[in-house]
C-alpha cells in the first residue's frame, strides 16, 4: 500500500514538469536543491551533503571519494540559476524538503533573490563593510522563517511561494547577452536564462570552467588562479578556501557552453588570447593532487588531538571541528550555533549554515570536547586500530584536557556531555 | 552546526551543533522512500544484463533480486535469487545483501551474506542497487579469495582452481536449477 503511494505520488510529480536530464543530486537521484559543489567539482543537494557526512573523521565525495574537511555552503548561483529553468520542479522539491525539514527541526538556510543580487553587487567594490553583511544576513534570516511559518499556515496556496521567490527581471549586472541566434528548441531556455545569471563573481563576465569555493561563491578558474594570495579566499565574503585550488565544475561548465555557445566561444578565444598560463597541475579531473595536507589529517590517530565529535564550524565549515570549540549560547535553534578557534578569533558576522540567526551581539563559550564519548566512538568504530590505546595514553588524554571534561568542573560540561549523549 | 553520524561508517550519534536534543536523523523515511522508487524507475528503464530486481510485495525496502549465472563460470546456468534489505537512512547506509540460492564462493557466508567492500566501508550514497548487483555479478565471475569470508573455498580457488570450479558447478546444478 505504502508502495502504492509512492508510485503514485512519482507519477503526480512526473506528470506536470520536465524532469531535468543534468542537475541530478547523485544521492537522492532527484533535481538538485540548494546545491553545494564539493571542491572536487561535483554536486549534491545540501542535506545530501549534509548526511553523507562523517561525523568522525574526513568525509569523501560520494562520487570520486575526495576527501573533504570543510562543509561547503549552499551555491547560491546554481540556486536561482535552477528556479529558474526547472521552476515547477524546483518548486516541488522546495516543499518537499521543507516538509522533511518541519519533521525534524533542522533547517536549511533560506535565500532570498535581493540578497543574492546584491551581494553578487558588490563583489566588484571589493570588500563589503562588515554592517552591511549583517544586515542582510539579518535580512535573509528574516526571509526564511517568516517563509517557514507562512508555508506552514498554507503551504498549498500559490501565492505564498510567489512572493518568496517573486519571478523579478534580473538586473543586468555584466555583459548583457548578445546574439540570440540559437536553434528554436533552445529559444524558450534562453528567454529565461541569461548571461548575467550565470557571471564570474570577479570578472563579471560569463563563467569559464567555473570553480565553486567554499562560500558558495562562482569564479572562472583563470580568476581564482590569478587571485595572489598565500591562501586561497573569496572576494566577496574573506571567507577562507581550504585545501588548495577546487575543480572545476564540469556539469556546470557544460552547461554554459551548451546554452550560451557564442559568448561561451568568445570567452574561450579571449583567454587563449591573453596566454595565461593555466597552471600544469590543474587539470580539470576530478582527483586531487593532497595540495597542502593539513596538519589535522590524522587527528583520530593523535589522542592529543582535542576533538569534537560531530561539531562544525558554523564560519569555515571546518567538520568535525579539531581545537577549540566556541558555542553560541543566544542562539536558539535546534541546530544551534558553534565556530572554531580560528574562526571565533577573527570575529566572522556571517550567519549560520543552516537557518540560525545569529547576530554579532551573541555571546559564546568555550566548550570541551568530550572525551571518554571520543574514545568510545573510536573504539566502536575501530579507528584506533588493535593495541594502540594502553593505559598510558589514556593518562595524557585525562591530563592534556585538565581533567575537566572527565570530572566536571562546571555545567558547560555537563551539558555537553548530556549533548553528546 | 553539529552532524549526525553518516555514511562513512560512523555510529556517532551527535548533530551539528545541537546542546539540547539528542541526535535525529535527518533523512526521513519518505526520503529513502523516493530514492528507492527512483532506483526502481531506472532498473525497470535500463536493467543491467543477466540482473532483475524489485520489492518483495508491498515494502519497499525489502526487495528481491536474481541473478542469472555468467557463461564459462562455474555459475553458469544458475539463477541465483538475493534478499535485499534497505536500511530506513539508505542510501547514506549500505543495502543488506543476502543469497538465497545457495553458493559455492569464497566471498558468501554460509548464510549467505556477500562480503564486499562497497557494501561496508566503501559505501557510497552515489551507489545503486544497480551497482551493486553488477558488482556481485563482477565476483562471480573473478572471486577475490584475498578478501574471503570462507577461508577454504578461498584456499582452494588459488590453490587448486579446477576443483573449486568443479565443486562450484556441482552446487550450481545441485541448489541454483
Amino acid at each position: 500500500m505504502e508502495n502504492n503511494a509512492f508510485r503514485d505520488q512519482i507519477m503526480e510529480d512526473n506528470e506536470h514538469e520536465e524532469m531535468p536530464d543534468s542537475f541530478v543530486c547523485c544521492v537522492c537521484l532527484d533535481l538538485l536543491y540548494k546545491p553545494i559543489v564539493l571542491s572536487c567539482g561535483h554536486m549534491c543537494c545540501f542535506w545530501c551533503v549534509y548526511n553523507s557526512m562523517s561525523c568522525l573523521r574526513e568525509s569523501q565525495c560520494p562520487v570520486c571519494r575526495n576527501q573533504y574537511y570543510h562543509f561547503p555552503t549552499v551555491c547560491q548561483l546554481l540556486h536561482f540559476l535552477l528556479l529558474k529553468i526547472y521552476t515547477a520542479a524546483y518548486k516541488r522539491r522546495e516543499s518537499q524538503t521543507l516538509e522533511e525539514e518541519k519533521k525534524s527541526g533542522f533547517y536549511s538556510p533560506q535565500f532570498d533573490p535581493d540578497t543574492c543580487e546584491s551581494q553578487a553587487k558588490f563583489g566588484h567594490s571589493g570588500i563589503p563593510s562588515s554592517s552591511s553583511i549583517l544586515n542582510l544576513t539579518s535580512n535573509s534570516c528574516n526571509v526564511g522563517t517568516s517563509e517557514c511559518l507562512e508555508q506552514s499556515g498554507s503551504t498549498a496556496n500559490e501565492g505564498d511561494e510567489g512572493t518568496i521567490f517573486s519571478n523579478r527581471e534580473p538586473d543586468i549586472i555584466g555583459t548583457p547577452a548578445k546574439g540570440k541566434k540559437l536553434p528554436q528548441e533552445e529559444l524558450s531556455l534562453q528567454q529565461k536564462l541569461s548571461v548575467a545569471d550565470v557571471t564570474c563573481t570577479m570578472c563579471k563576465q560569463l563563467l569559464f570552467h567555473p570553480v565553486v569555493l567554499n562560500c558558495g561563491h562562482v569564479y572562472c578558474q583563470i580568476c581564482v588562479i590569478n587571485i595572489d594570495d598565500e591562501m586561497l579566499r573569496c572576494k566577496v565574503c574573506q571567507s577562507p578556501h581550504p585545501r588548495g585550488l577546487p575543480k572545476v565544475c564540469l556539469e556546470l561548465d557544460h552547461f554554459l557552453e551548451e546554452q550560451f555557445p557564442e559568448e561561451y566561444g568568445q570567452r574561450r578565444d579571449a583567454i587563449e588570447l591573453q596566454q595565461i598560463k593555466v597552471k600544469p597541475d590543474t587539470p580539470s579531473s576530478c582527483s586531487l593532487d593532497g595540495g597542502k595536507k593539513p596538519e589535522n589529517t590524522d587527528w583520530w590517530s593523535d589522542p592529543d588531538s582535542k576533538v569534537h565529535i560531530g561539531v562544525g564550524c558554523d564560519f569555515c565549515g571546518m567538520f568535525p571541528i579539531i581545537g577549540d570549540r566556541y558555542r553560541c549560547i543566544d542562539c536558539k535553534e535546534k541546530m544551534g550555533f558553534d565556530l572554531c578557534g580560528d574562526c571565533y578569533a577573527s570575529r566572522s558576522k556571517l550567519p549560520g549554515r543552516f537557518n540560525q540567526q545569529h547576530t554579532s551581539e551573541h555571546k559564546f563559550k568555550l566548550v570541551q570536547p568530550n572525551i571518554i564519548h571520543n574514545i568510545m566512538l573510536r573504539l566502536a568504530t575501530a579507528q584506533l586500530g588493535e593495541g594502540s590505546i594502553d593505559l598510558e595514553s589514556i593518562g595524557n588524554i585525562e591530563v592534556t584536557s585538565d581533567g575537566a571534561a572527565l570530572f566536571g568542573d562546571g555545567e558547560d560540561n555537563h551539558n555537553d556531555s548530556e549533548a553528546a549523549n | 552546526m553539529m552532524i549526525s553520524g553518516g555514511g562513512g561508517g560512523g555510529g556517532g550519534k551527535s548533530s551539528w551543533s545541537s546542546s539540547t536534543s539528542s541526535w535525529v536523523p535527518t533523512t526521513s523515511v519518505s526520503a529513502s522512500g523516493k530514492r528507492i522508487q527512483r532506483e526502481m524507475v531506472e532498473l525497470n528503464n535500463d536493467p543491467p544484463p543477466d540482473c532483475s530486481a524489485g520489492p518483495k510485495g508491498d515494502n519497499l525496502y525489502h526487495w528481491i533480486a536474481t541473478i542469472i549465472g555468467t557463461p564459462e563460470t562455474p555459475y553458469q546456468g544458475g539463477i541465483f535469487f538475493l534478499d535485499i534489505k534497505f536500511p530506513i537512512d539508505y542510501p547514506f547506509k549500505p543495502p543488506e545483501v543476502v543469497f538465497k540460492t545457495r553458493i559455492y564462493h569464497c566471498n558468501v557466508d554460509p548464510d549467505g551474506r556477500v562480503s564486499m567492500g562497497i557494501l561496508k566501508d566503501d559505501w557510497s550514497p552515489a551507489l545503486t542497487i544497480t551497482k551493486v548487483l553488477l558488482e556481485v555479478r563482477s565476483i562471480m565471475t573473478n572471486p577475490d579469495p584475498y578478501n574471503a569470508v570462507v577461508p577454504g573455498i578461498a584456499h582452494l580457488y588459488s590453490g587448486d582452481r579446477a576443483k573449486h570450479d568443479d565443486i562450484a558447478a556441482e552446487w550450481t546444478v545441485r541448489f541454483a536449477k
